[in-house]
């Protein structure tokens, strides 16, 4: 388990299971100015980004390790009281939209302003919860137009976004209140990205780490197109996919695209080395 | 965490064949050596071979390994 299902969980097996993690009032009448961090932080400000600017790269660019590992934390500490995120599985995210109303499935801000990608092309970002009663409110926000999903049309989207290739994750807004189910992927979203290329952590690794059966395992390299996180890679010496479990996220991309269904997903709490690796 | 992985070398008697905890260990953190140097002209006799944990930093604690010895010769704790 980790911090926040510590915090969060509330008797639930995950923070992202407890129905009160999603209730509460995801609008505000009037636009104020950014409020406190935490519970009551403006949701609607609570879903910017950019924490990591040019500082961080200038620093990085003259090894000012010190002035890198401050500006990570204090991007660290501003993101888990208002906008971060965890890596679920596509169960896991299935067994979400049970629990949710409404889902919503609406264009992906990040995709729109780093790749461009035309509105028709950008439905991957699922929100959940009132919040989205307000979308007619900021066009721009939701552009494209928001679009309400039954649970069972919502697990469709899901299924057919990981077969994509798309990591699940959920979001706050507001830490503990969650509302984004997103589906993201290397480089465009910006969790993965600042993640992945500068260690802070504005996306946690989930709950799960995955795993190669190397009897199973075929050597077909079918899944190391899948990881967006570097963490597979294929060993030609052996014929087999590597998985660098420190690395990986636990996203299971890749056990869902192998054939042979030689990976699967071990609980992250089982490996000691692994259980407080996020 | 740092894995502390012990071998019996008394139990571990033929790794040279064996092999089996290097192919079942995930993320290839068991090495087999000798515990003679290299000799000249002459291979080094299977019964010198010995097996020992050496990339500590990629150990997760998974225990494959002490599942997969079928002397039991290994251990691993944290």
């Amino acid at each position: 388990m980790c911090v926040w299902c510590d915090q969060y969980a509330g008797g639930y097996e995950r923070w992202y299971f407890n129905p009160a993690n999603y209730a509460r009032r995801l609008y505000k009448i009037r636009k104020e100015a950014a409020e406190a961090l935490g519970a009551e932080a403006n949701p609607q400000e609570a879903g910017g980004m950019a924490i990591i600017g040019r500082e961080f790269l200038e620093a990085r660019e003259r090894n000012d390790y010190e002035a890198m590992e401050r500006m990570k934390r204090e991007a660290e500490q501003m993101a888990w009281g208002t906008h971060f995120g965890q890596v679920i599985t596509l169960d896991e995210a299935l067994k979400v939209t049970d629990i949710i109303y409404p889902i919503s499935l609406l264009t992906c801000a990040c995709r729109r302003s780093i790749a461009g990608l035309p509105d028709e092309e950008n439905f991957t970002c699922m929100g959940m919860g009132p919040g989205m009663y307000k979308w007619e409110r900021w066009p721009d926000t939701y552009r494209g137009g928001v679009h309400f999903l039954t649970p069972d049309e919502a697990k469709e989207v899901l299924t057919k976004l990981n077969k994509r290739g798309l990591v699940h994750s959920i979001y706050t807004f507001g830490t503990p209140y969650l509302a984004g189910l997103c589906n993201c992927d290397y480089p465009d979203c910006a969790g993965i990205r600042t993640v992945v290329d500068f260690g802070v952590r504005g996306l946690w690794r989930g709950h799960y780490v995955a795993k190669v059966d190397p009897e199973l395992c075929n050597g077909c390299a079918a899944c190391v197109a899948r990881c967006q996180f570097r963490a597979l890679s294929f060993a030609p010496t052996r014929n087999k996919a590597y998985i660098d479990q420190l690395q990986c996220f636990g996203c299971g991309l890749c056990a869902t695209e192998c054939d042979q269904e030689a990976i699967t997903l071990v609980e992250r709490a089982s490996l000691p080395s692994l259980a407080n690796v996020w | 965490m740092l894995a502390t992985i012990t071998v019996d070398d008394e139990k571990c008697n033929d790794p040279l064949s064996c092999r089996k905890c290097l192919l079942i260990c995930p993320t290839h953190v068991l090495g087999l050596g000798t515990d003679v140097g290299p000799q000249k002209f002459r291979e080094t006799d299977p019964s010198h071979f010995i097996l020992r944990g050496v990339r500590f930093d990629k150990c997760t604690g998974c225990m494959d390994c002490v599942e997969a010895c079928p002397q039991n010769a290994i251990q691993v704790s944290f």
